[in-house]
């Protein structure tokens, strides 16, 4: 007895020796890039573990040179009243994005989804299997013709509202092309599924349609799978890189990925203490979002297996 | 008084109720809709138009399939030959599916469904053609307006005159009637004399139909274009052997399947007949791999070699990267499923790589793996006594670097760390997933092959892994899908030194379009790429999917 008891203490220490490994090798990298971002450059150049003194002034210098975020106040020169505050930059520009992405795929998406689970019309299962067809097709495929349109849109769209109008190089070519994700209609449309057939019947015999049904029963319903698709859209433009290194070309409306990337690849070798902090500055956000919706990250990718 | 609303009149009838809910739903479904064919649907047949052209930035003259042969040589044309037979054949699957469900349905009203079907069909192919003889001259508008001071009636003037030219306007004489008759078939088919088949003999129909004119269609366009091929290497002397590369590759291909599926048999027949099946088999798998090595060479001769060797870059990341990713996740999925504690935490953090922003970490990498002395990958190197490594700046391939000889070369070790990077960030996310896939193995099967004595290695072996079959085959086709899509990480981790030795077929793509702006020729490549995956999707269905275990 006592012997089995010693062998599996042995297993057990054997499991947790590989599990720890596995969280150092995880984010062993990342607690370097956060130490390294408090360096001086030679420090980082020899590879020291941990700084001798912190400097964050790495962290100003960063988010000015990378240009990820300038705050400018606006006073009025003879009162020197505040009258206007002018925000820029990369972070800037994707919170906007982010932003027009997430709720515009939101406002698009649930009603397709609720009409593809609670609806019957002509077509339905052909139209679903349609979109659901679209999934397969690689991005590459896509990006020339995605390239066109906007191009082409954007032009129809000046001249009708002039140069605010344009597609190309503003927030309609990174957002729009993003709004029907058939993954989103799908996860929807799953959960709406299981919504009991009497809370509609209820809701009908009290005279509520399908709109009113679907704002004030199904929405309040549906939490959780729209915070995983608002977590997953979140992820999906903070990360964007291909898209948008392609429809920018100006910091107007260039995303953080573009931003960073072009600081980095322009900075070589560099100022790797800078480039490091510029590096935690951006995966910040995305790791304050994890903690917090870590539950809606890991179930809502384990149960559907796509990355938004 | 009643009040008189539309709504009222609507509620009144059953089919009024009908209407009303089929026109909500539309309603609900009209901006997703408009987005999904504007940005999913449409693309696929416009990106390749754009493939047979000669396109940069704007519309050129139309070429044929010039950009395909550039790109695969003859081997373009053979593959639109096997891409037209492909569509042929679903095209007969669709036709069988619609008989079938034909049989299930009252004759007259089914005959009338299908005919309504074909004629959706037909006439979406109408519009089709007809938009794209429209394409070229509307795509030429943007730059038309450029510079002018563009104005909403300019830009009207210029889609009127695009809209009015002669070919456009024969293309499209036809559409408004055949719109209409459509119309009145589909009332009569949906609405008039429905049946319970009618919308799925409707819908299939219709698909069959597409599939059966574009299967044609891309038939007729590969023979003519071949054809033009031949006639134009004839005028200057050469020999181009498209026709007998096709059928030799042809019949390479159609001989190894056939020795799978005589080995397949051979295993499960007696003695002797095995031996004679193996015999067989193996003679099938020598003349075809013979007919293969001999000729498609040949065929390739012409190819890019830049994206040929973009493919084999992929298909070396995919090797590298797939098999060691699922091996370590599913190794640390089994270990946190053990009755351990803080088991939330570790999946936790494991899940860290696979979220952040792949630009960040990589540009962690590129520091590690810096070519530096004391860069931290050559630190560790240097505590093992191994001499430093240029990493990321290195182009010479990991076999050269270890002395082996040259068919043994693999990957260049630049590309070896984009493959570390990549398990790296992969290993969680087929971890949680694996996770999930063992929590729905049911416990009582554990519990009976303890009580038979089994242990753990055996308990893994034979109820672990063949219920987690279906969790690997996923993951396995995600991750393959995964490393033809990956694009940041090269881009990030890819440097001047190592010039095209790290680039992805998908990589080299872009930069065809980025920096040459050959809109055409990307275009094509794009779809052979397209066309792979499909394939490998396939075959992955057809011949691993029937090695899956569902429960």
């Amino acid at each position: 007895m006592a012997e089995a008891r010693t062998r599996l203490n042995w297993s057990r220490l054997g499991i947790y020796a590989v599990l720890v490994a596995g969280v150092i090798v995880a984010i062993g990298p990342f607690l370097w890039m956060i130490s390294a971002s408090f360096m001086t450059l030679s420090e980082v150049n020899l590879t020291r573990l941990l700084p001798e003194k912190l400097l964050w002034e790495n962290y100003a210098t960063a988010l000015r040179r990378a240009n990820f975020l300038d705050i400018e106040l606006i006073t009025d020169p003879a009162s020197g009243r505040l009258q206007a505050l002018s925000v820029s930059g990369y972070i800037w520009n994707s919170a906007r994005i982010t932003l027009i992405t997430v709720s515009g795929s939101l406002l698009v998406c649930i009603p397709a989804a609720y009409a593809f689970a609670r609806m019957r019309f002509l077509g339905r299962d052909f139209l679903f299997a349609l979109f659901l067809s679209t999934m397969m097709i690689p991005g590459i495929v896509l990006l020339i013709p995605h390239l066109l349109t906007v191009i082409w849109l954007g032009r129809l769209s000046e001249s009708l509202l002039g140069p605010a109008g344009a597609w190309f190089n503003n927030w309609p070519a990174l957002t729009i092309p993003f709004f029907a994700s058939v993954f989103n209609i799908f996860l929807l449309r799953q959960f709406f599924l299981q919504i009991p057939d009497d809370l509609w019947e209820a809701a009908r015999i009290d005279g509520a349609g399908h709109l009113r049904f679907l704002i004030s029963v199904v929405l309040p319903l549906s939490k959780a799978p729209i915070m995983t698709i608002v977590t997953l859209g979140f992820i999906g433009s903070w990360n964007a890189l291909m898209w948008p290194l392609l429809v920018t070309i100006n910091d107007e409306w260039r995303p953080i990925a573009v931003g960073l990337a072009n600081f980095v690849t322009a900075d070589t070798p560099g100022d790797l203490n800078l480039q490091m902090a510029a590096s935690v500055i951006t995966v910040i956000p995305i790791l304050v979002l994890y903690f917090v919706a870590q539950k809606q990250f890991t179930e809502g990718i384990a149960q559907t297996g796509i990355r938004g | 008084m009643p009040s008189f609303s539309l709504a009222a009149l609507f509620q009144r009838s059953r089919r009024g109720r009908l209407l009303q809910e089929n026109l909500t739903a539309y309603a609900f479904l009209a901006p997703a809709g408009i987005l999904i064919f504007l940005f999913g649907i449409f693309p696929v047949a416009f990106a390749f138009f754009v493939s047979l052209h000669r396109w940069r930035r704007f519309p050129d003259a139309y070429i044929g399939l010039q950009n395909y042969e550039k790109a695969l040589g003859n081997l373009g044309y053979i593959l639109f030959f096997w891409l037209a037979l492909g569509g042929l054949i679903a095209a007969a699957a669709a036709s069988r599916r619609l008989l079938r469900a034909l049989q299930q349905t009252e004759y007259k009203k089914g005959a009338l469904a299908m005919l309504a079907g074909g004629a959706g069909g037909y006439v979406a192919l109408l519009a089709i053609d007809w938009f794209f003889k429209l394409v070229p001259a509307i795509m030429l508008i943007p730059r038309q307006v450029r510079g002018q001071n563009t104005s909403l009636p300019l830009f009207m003037e210029k889609l009127g005159e695009s809209f009015s030219q002669p070919a456009v306007q024969a293309a499209g004489a036809l559409l408004p009637g055949a719109l209409l008759a459509l119309a009145l078939l589909l009332w009569l088919s949906l609405w008039r004399f429905r049946s319970g088949g009618s919308a799925a003999l409707v819908s299939y129909s219709a698909v069959a139909t597409v599939m059966l004119i574009a299967s044609l269609f891309l038939l007729q366009l590969t023979i003519t274009e071949t054809e033009a091929a031949l006639a134009e290497a004839r005028a200057s002397g050469e020999a181009l052997p498209i026709w007998s590369q096709l059928v030799f590759i042809s019949g390479g291909i159609a001989l190894i399947g056939i020795a799978y599926r005589i080995f397949q048999r051979g295993i499960r027949a007696l003695d002797n007949r095995r031996f004679a099946l193996m015999l067989l088999g193996g003679l099938a798998l020598a003349v075809g791999g013979y007919l293969l090595m001999a000729e498609a060479p040949a065929a390739l001769a012409a190819a890019d070699d830049d994206l040929l060797h973009g493919f084999w870059v992929t298909l070396m990341y995919a090797a590298g990267t797939v098999p060691v990713q699922l091996a370590i996740g599913l190794l640390l999925a089994y270990l946190l499923f053990q009755p351990i504690r803080y088991r939330g935490f570790f999946r936790m953090v494991y899940f860290i790589p696979y979220i952040t922003p792949f630009v960040a970490t990589s540009i962690v990498f590129r520091i590690i793996f810096d070519a530096g002395r004391s860069a931290p990958a050559n630190r560790l190197l240097a505590i093992a006594g191994i001499a430093p490594q240029r990493w990321i700046l290195e182009r010479n391939s990991i076999g050269e670097l270890l002395g082996l000889p040259d068919f043994l070369a693999g990957p260049a070790l630049a590309l070896v760390v984009i493959m570390i990077y990549s398990t790296w960030t992969y290993i969680g996310y087929d971890a949680v997933i694996f996770l999930a896939g063992l929590g729905n193995i049911p416990g009582e099967l554990y519990e009976a092959a303890r009580i038979d004595g089994a242990n753990g290695w055996r308990i893994f072996r034979h109820i672990t892994l063949p219920l987690l079959s279906p969790t690997v085959f996923f993951l396995s086709l995600v991750a393959i899908i995964g490393t033809f899509q990956a694009f940041t990480q090269i881009w990030i981790l890819r440097t001047g030194a190592v010039g095209s030795k790290v680039n992805t077929a998908s990589v080299y793509i872009f930069d065809e379009l980025q920096n040459s702006n050959r809109y055409g020729y990307a275009s094509s490549m794009a779809f052979v790429l397209f066309a792979l995956i499909l394939l490998m999707t396939i075959f992955q269905n057809r011949v691993l999917g029937r090695r899956v275990f569902y429960g």
